[in-house]
């Protein structure tokens, strides 16, 4: 017994927050059968069992990889760019005060957007094809890299710097030497952001104007009354999200421990 | 010299200024001399600024601004009503935190505008729907950012309101909520914009009216300069909203130096 | 003019008593630290008494039995003949950190524990005023803890603390975070304050030389557990000035607290493992 109270102290955590997510999924599972719904919600409604059953039906009848391939490809052409964009252009907001000033608007302006506004717009230009999609893929992860970038290259301390020009550095070695490594704690931040907001993009650029991907899979399945499928694509997305953050949350805790100020976290 | 100090203190709104100003004006130029333009395609600052005057005096850009506020306003609403208490909650007793969080984080994480379809097809088109997916967009932002800022509250000033004889009320009231407040106006910051992909989501998707609709109404007829005059709106509004909040942040907490400067 | 003090004309008469206060932290997933091991001492109505000591050596946690936020283990605390068991309004707190409500005015500042205890708005303000006037804060009655130096904001912890009128003054090494010519004066200050109010001040402080200068008796506390080590009576005659700082017979005083700390942090070095 004692034991038992042991582990439960040390691992409190894990075990409410699993236990309580495990909880939902067991009463998701049985409730319908328990409770007999109201006849039009029935059409729409699946449990964890049959989008489990689902989802290995997809898998072995070959209908999800075309999807998913097409949808891997927007995200990582559309994330690939905004860093390629992003980060030199932080660093650049960063130390140049005017750069900073002039391009602060936009910055301003087309952070607070969502960018779903400009869907119908690129779809015009761009088609349905995989480009409008990475487009609005690129959008929402530049900011949060941009942002992040920026930052971290304003808040390296003014000392450090001088530190370092004492000794006859230029712009460049002041860069490589002080303000970059200053900046990764921040970067790895912004990327931890970029990649929610990439996979966010995939799904929302895809669910209008699109003939393939996991957006449009749902998109469509759910005009269908085909719920499960729809669960199938959450739950993909929502299992690529945690996948692909875990990682970076890890490298991210491990540089930011010794930091007193906070990155943006949001 | 006092012109150049004065030049140096208002260097970067003016800067931005004359950035913006620069390109509206070199857009409308390139588009007027230099290259031919292509109205399926796009269109140059002259011609928004006659499709936003005439769409303003005709007013179905009024109402419809106002009909896709009416649902943002709900679920917004919504979601503050329902998603402090539970950060609050949160915050306070750690074992709520560890219970509900990573549910919440999984659902925060998941694309919940994949749900929309759903939501549309069972709530049918309209204000429902609209609400519904606003809600649970925005209401996120709200729970974490209290948690974050009720954790975040200063222990010795419990103390010092404690040894003065505070009760709990006292310290809900005189400490933590004053010291909360700043954490979810910037969680009110956030949760605009994800308040505003559910109704874009939900006008994009299916929906004969609101502001979303006219933007893809637009774009489907090729009515390129309404469509930019629409969208430019809608900037100005989110611009406007976060920016007035991230004022008010400033004005609430101005003992927070540095913290989320943008 | 010497004044005698309070305390010596109410020779004696015992307003806290502490007997045997023990008390052991149990942090989690750490091993268990007792902070305070049979801790006695006694402190007369009216007296001045500072509390020195070895970091670590329980020094604030002693503070905080007394203010009524923690509860010792064993032992017992009395005030005035009866046992401590929470906050009231005869003891009040200056901590070393300020506290001050960063989005209260120094004004709303100095009026929390009165508006705790359910004053009326105009009452308040009267002896907020009161207040700012003695604690030398006027004009800054509308200003914000974070336009204030630490002095400044000091003297809105200590003007908060005397709002009350309580019996009993607290200091958790108020003095510590300020600069040391803002200590100076804020020693000489506190010295004006106590004489006038009349109050019974328990002092925890790291500086012998504070704890001299202020002080009717310095209580040294032993290295962790701390326990009453010994202590020394300051036979210095009141008004104290700043000349007497100087003098031959305060470094005799300071010497002979050291020394007696002195041992106490050795045996905290040897037990720290350094």
């Amino acid at each position: 017994m004692n034991t038992l109270v042991s582990v439960y102290r040390e691992r409190e955590q894990t075990i409410l927050g699993g236990g309580f997510i495990l909880l939902l999924i067991l009463a998701w599972e049985f409730i319908p059968s328990l409770v007999s719904l109201p006849r039009g919600l029935s059409l729409f409604f699946t449990t964890p069992l049959t989008v489990v059953q689902t989802f290995y039906q997809l898998v072995v009848e070959n209908k999800i990889q075309s999807h998913f391939y097409i949808s891997a490809i927007e995200f990582a052409v559309g994330l690939a760019m905004a860093i390629a964009v992003g980060l030199p252009l932080g660093l650049v907001m960063g130390r140049s005060r005017t750069v900073d000033a002039m391009l602060d608007p936009f910055v301003t302006a087309f952070n607070a957007t969502p960018r779903l506004i400009f869907l119908p717009l690129f779809i015009l230009w761009l088609g349905i094809g995989i480009w409008s999609k990475i487009v609005i893929v690129f959008i929402g992860a530049l900011f949060p890299l941009l942002i992040n970038t920026y930052e971290g290259v304003k808040n390296v301390d003014r000392v450090l710097v001088n530190v370092v020009r004492s000794f006859g550095a230029n712009e460049w070695q002041v860069m490589k030497v002080v303000v970059l490594p200053n900046s990764v704690p921040y970067i790895i931040v912004g990327l931890r952001l970029a990649i929610g907001r990439a996979l966010l993009g995939v799904v929302v650029g895809e669910f209008f104007g699109a003939s393939k991907g996991l957006g449009y899979m749902i998109a469509s399945a759910a005009t269908n009354y085909k719920a499960d499928v729809v669960f199938v694509g959450v739950a993909i997305f929502m299992g690529l999200a945690l996948l692909l953050t875990l990682p970076v949350k890890k490298i991210e805790s491990k540089l930011t421990r010794w930091r007193p100020e906070t990155a943006k976290t949001f | 010299m006092g012109f150049k100090e004065k030049y140096y203190e208002y260097q970067r709104p003016i800067l931005g200024m004359v950035s913006v100003v620069g390109l509206v004006i070199l857009w409308e130029l390139v588009f007027t001399y230099l290259i031919p333009l292509n109205p399926f395609f796009f269109t140059k600052p002259s011609l928004i600024a006659a499709a936003f005057t005439e769409h303003i005096i005709r007013g179905s850009l009024w109402s419809d601004l106002v009909i896709s506020s009416r649902a943002f306003i709900s679920g917004f609403s919504l979601a503050i009503i329902v998603g402090i208490p539970i950060g609050a909650v949160m915050g306070w007793r750690r074992r709520v935190e560890y219970t509900l969080d990573p549910f919440l984080t999984a659902l925060y994480a998941s694309p919940l505008v994949a749900l929309a379809p759903l939501l549309i097809v069972v709530l049918g088109v309209g204000l429902v729907a609209k609400v519904v997916l606003v809600f649970l967009l925005s209401v996120f932002p709200f729970i974490f950012n209290t948690a974050a800022g009720v954790r975040a509250t200063d222990r010795l000033l419990i103390n010092v309101v404690r040894s003065f004889g505070g009760r709990e009320k006292d310290l809900y009231l005189k400490v933590i909520f004053p010291s909360t407040l700043p954490y979810i106006v910037a969680g009110a910051r956030i949760a605009i914009g994800r308040g505003i992909v559910g109704i874009l989501v939900g006008e994009f998707y299916a929906a004969s009216e609101g502001i979303g609709f006219a933007i893809s109404r637009f774009g489907d007829t090729y009515m390129l300069p309404e469509m930019f005059s629409a969208i430019l709106v809608l900037m100005i509004v989110a611009v406007a909203l976060t920016e007035g909040l991230r004022k008010l942040e400033v004005v609430l907490a101005p003992w927070r130096v540095g913290q989320e400067a943008r | 003019m010497a004044s005698k003090n309070y305390a010596e004309q109410n020779r004696m008469v015992p307003c806290i008593q502490a007997k045997d206060i023990t008390l052991t932290f149990k942090p989690k997933n750490r091993d268990p630290v007792t902070a305070l091991k049979s801790l006695t001492l006694d402190v007369s109505q009216g007296e001045f008494v500072s509390i020195v000591g070895p970091s670590g050596c329980g020094k604030s946690t002693f503070l905080n039995i007394l203010l009524g936020l923690i509860k010792p283990d064993t032992g017992e605390m009395r005030l005035n003949g009866k046992q401590i068991t929470g906050p009231g309004q005869e003891r009040a707190m200056v901590f070393q950190e300020f506290g001050l409500l960063p989005w209260r005015t120094v004004l709303a500042n100095i009026e929390l524990g009165l508006e705790l205890k359910g004053i009326q708005p105009s009452v308040r303000r009267e002896r907020g005023m009161e207040l700012i006037k003695m604690a030398g804060l006027t004009g800054f009655e509308n200003h914000y803890p974070h336009e204030l130096s630490g002095g400044m904001k000091q003297r809105v912890g200590l003007a908060r603390a005397l709002a009350t009128d309580p019996e009993v003054l607290l200091m958790d090494e108020p003095f510590a975070a300020l600069d040391a010519q803002t200590r100076d004066l804020m020693q000489a200050e506190l010295l004006q304050i106590w004489d006038r109010a009349k109050k019974t001040v328990i002092f925890v402080t790291h500086s012998i030389e504070e704890a001299a200068y202020l002080s009717d008796r310095v209580i040294v506390i032993s290295a962790r557990p701390g326990r009453t080590k010994d202590v020394i009576k300051i036979h210095l005659p009141r008004p104290r000035d700043y000349e007497m700082r100087l003098s031959p017979e305060f470094n005799e005083i300071k010497a002979g607290i050291w020394s007696t700390l002195k041992e106490e942090l050795i045996t905290k070095r040897a037990g720290d493992g350094v």
